[in-house]
């Protein structure tokens, strides 16, 4: 439990000196898969709050039409993507990093987004348009934090140098983008056998 | 027994119901049309709404008396509808309710627009005889305008007038066939003074940059050139600005969402309000597949910004406001009534409670006249123009219980809230019409207010909290002092 805590906390550590604390993430072992499940947890709740509770000025999406369980899959799955494809890359391209510190690392690097966005749903709601430059200021500053700490964080634990990292990282998006298209295609031959097995089973049943 | 008896009860219940159902039903029909009116919602959802217009008459043949043979052009003035029947090469006068008055026929080749001026004279584009007529108020002919003199039109090119203005001053816009260089202008004597309000030409970088350096000299003429696009009609409004419609936007222009109607001020330079969610363009998708895009071919405005655009290939008609919101779009293209099949003009009559439809295939005129709901929606739209927003919220008000939908009303009601200085029910109505402008606004407003109100408690909740601390840490160094001196004196 003590464990847990110390790891929890040492997100902050992190995100303030990536390079250091990524590399003590994994050489250390200060990080913990139940830490970075718990920030992923709370990624998901973030991004449910954000999209329904903020204030009306900045939410331009439909509430009638939210569903928590698709913004549930969808973070949950761009991060299962992105683990898989990138272990899948890094352990061709001589990474150091196993899945276990995989998900590690990309769990530390998304604490940004919650220390910046779960304030500013609050934020939202006690200012207008024109000071709404500094929603979105904050907003963009987390997001490219976030980006920083995930490529600090690849080059730590894989050890790579800047350049293969930008490299990899822009691999990793492809093979997401091929994971989702394979599984699509595996899914649809797979309805289409189980209709052609029915269909065979009908035959032979009212023949 | 006992059962049949208590049956009776229901059986008369059924037969009343039944026949009150056949009455209402009777009544809806009345006023039933076979198309539902529409508004785009902030989200780019078309949402039905009651209808402001309905069909009233129709004025063809059988009222006039006269057939008409593909007519192009309408005009209205004192109770008095012109039509350009142009294939019977005349001008047809007939009252508003579709009376026959009287032609003018003399000479005239292929008329394709009519104008007439607040004197009652009659302003011809003679389209087949290339030039411009002008009649008295007794029909008589005073001149005759024939194809300006300038060397901006090439020699061998036709000049086809096809519709035409005439503004306060007597100056002569005419949009002529087959020449895209902006509008004609001829001055009150009829010489030619320039063309006026060419559409500015956008070519995107990537599109300048293949043409000029990637495409060879095969490409490049069998490529659309990028020229300025032609007006197809044109309305004086009565502060001598003039809307011009285009119907010959690409499908490129349409997904781009360009502006199908332009308002013209006297020196040619577009000033149309685009406030709206959407561009004036008319319809924002095709709804199923064959469908066309939305072409307008006229317009009429009121004297308090609204106008109207009519749309041919749609066979609707959309009604706008001042700021570029669309206001309703009814009309469907068919046969029945109320419907258009090659609609060419569209007629506001002076208190827009009825509005007249040409149509050029079926050569007739169709009326419609105003319902409760438009006259409401209308007359708010006026008061508010005019200032009168006690006017303005009562109509809105009526607009809304017709139409609980309604964002513009809910946006209305919410502007005089705000201008009363009620901001938390400004807020309430901002929010329902979906205008987060308006909505920052108000609640600038409101929060200004309620800092101003509240400030002493949130500043207490600051200042006793500290002063807890600072007299509990005070406290404690004084003890400390009072120990240290006393173990000193010790």
């Amino acid at each position: 439990m003590q464990k847990y805590l110390d790891s929890l906390l040492f997100g902050f550590h992190v995100i303030f000196h990536p390079f250091d604390g990524f590399w003590d993430l994994k050489r250390e072992k200060r990080g913990t898969l139940k830490a970075a499940l718990t920030f992923i947890v709370l990624t998901i709740c973030m991004y449910t709050i954000e999209k329904q509770n903020t204030g009306f000025l900045f939410n331009t999406n439909r509430l009638e039409e939210v569903n928590v369980f698709v913004d549930i899959i969808t973070v949950g799955l761009m991060f299962v993507l992105w683990c898989v494809s990138n272990w899948c890359l890094t352990s061709l391209m001589d990474g150091e990093g196993r899945m276990r510190d995989i998900a590690i690392y990309t769990a530390y690097a998304v604490i940004p987004l919650l220390i910046i966005q779960f304030p500013l749903v609050g934020v939202s709601h006690f200012i207008t348009l024109e000071e709404g430059t500094f929603y979105y200021v904050f907003r963009n500053i987390s997001y490219i934090w976030a980006l920083a700490l995930l490529l600090a964080g690849m080059s730590q634990t894989h050890q790579y140098s800047m350049k293969k990292t930008l490299f990899t990282t822009l691999l990793t998006l492809l093979g997401m983008m091929i994971i989702t298209f394979i599984a699509l295609l595996f899914f649809s031959v797979l309805n289409q056998i189980f209709v052609f097995v029915l269909s065979v089973y009908k035959e032979i049943r009212f023949r | 027994m006992t059962s049949r008896i208590s049956l009776w009860p229901k059986y008369i219940i059924t037969a009343i119901m039944a026949a009150v159902f056949c009455l209402i039903s009777i009544k809806a029909n009345a006023s039933t049309m076979p198309y539902v009116a529409y508004s785009y919602d902030w989200w780019g959802d078309p949402v039905p709404e009651p209808s402001p217009y309905l069909y009233g008459a129709t004025i063809d043949k059988g009222r006039i008396g006269q057939a008409l043979n593909n007519p192009q052009d309408l005009f209205e003035k004192n109770g008095k509808l012109y039509i350009a029947d142009t294939d019977n090469n005349r001008i047809l006068i007939v009252t508003s309710e579709g009376d026959y008055v009287s032609e003018i026929s003399d000479g005239l080749m292929a008329p394709k627009g009519v104008f007439v001026t607040d004197e009652e004279h009659i302003y011809v584009a003679d389209s087949g005889n290339e030039r411009i007529l002008e009649y008295d108020d007794q029909l008589k002919l005073i001149r005759d305008i024939p194809r300006p003199v300038t060397n901006l039109i090439g020699a061998d090119k036709a000049y086809i007038p096809t519709r035409l203005v005439v503004d306060k001053a007597g100056r002569i816009y005419t949009i002529a066939y087959g020449i895209n260089m902006g509008l004609l202008e001829l001055d009150p004597d009829g010489n030619f003074q320039g063309f006026m309000g060419a559409a500015r030409v956008n070519v995107s970088p990537w599109e300048y940059i293949w043409k000029n350096y990637f495409s060879t000299s095969a490409q490049k003429q069998r490529m659309e050139t990028i020229v300025p696009t032609e007006y197809s009609n044109i309305f004086l409004d009565d502060e001598g600005f003039i809307y011009a419609s285009i119907s010959n936007l690409s499908n490129e222009d349409h997904i781009q969402g360009k502006d199908a109607l332009r308002r013209l001020n006297p020196t040619g330079t577009d000033v149309l309000r685009r406030l709206g969610n959407f561009p004036v363009t008319g319809d924002l998708y095709k709804y199923y597949d064959g469908a066309e895009w939305s072409e307008f071919v006229d317009v009429a405005a009121t004297d308090y910004g609204c106008y109207f655009a009519l749309d041919r290939a749609g066979g609707k008609v959309f009604g706008y406001d001042g700021d570029g919101n669309l206001l309703f779009v009814f009309g469907a293209k068919g046969s029945r009534q109320g419907m258009f099949s090659s609609a060419s003009s569209l007629v506001l009559s002076d208190d827009q409670t009825r509005l007249y439809v040409l149509d050029s295939q079926l050569g007739a005129i169709q009326t419609f006249e105003i319902t409760d709901y438009g006259r409401n929606l209308l007359g708010a739209l006026k008061s508010h123009y005019y200032g009168d927003s006690q006017g303005a919220d009562r109509q809105w008000e009526k607009v809304l219980s017709y139409n609980s939908q309604s964002e513009e009303a809910c946006i209305g009601l919410g502007k005089t809230r705000l201008r009363n200085g009620d901001y938390k029910a400004a807020m309430k109505y901002f929010k329902l019409g979906n205008c987060r402008k308006y909505y920052s606004k108000a609640f600038w407003f409101y929060r200004k207010e309620y800092m101003q109100k509240n400030f002493a408690r949130y500043i207490l909740l600051i200042i006793i909290p500290c002063g807890i601390a600072a007299a509990v840490t005070i406290i404690r160094r004084l003890r400390k002092w009072v120990g240290e001196v006393k173990c000193k004196n010790i």
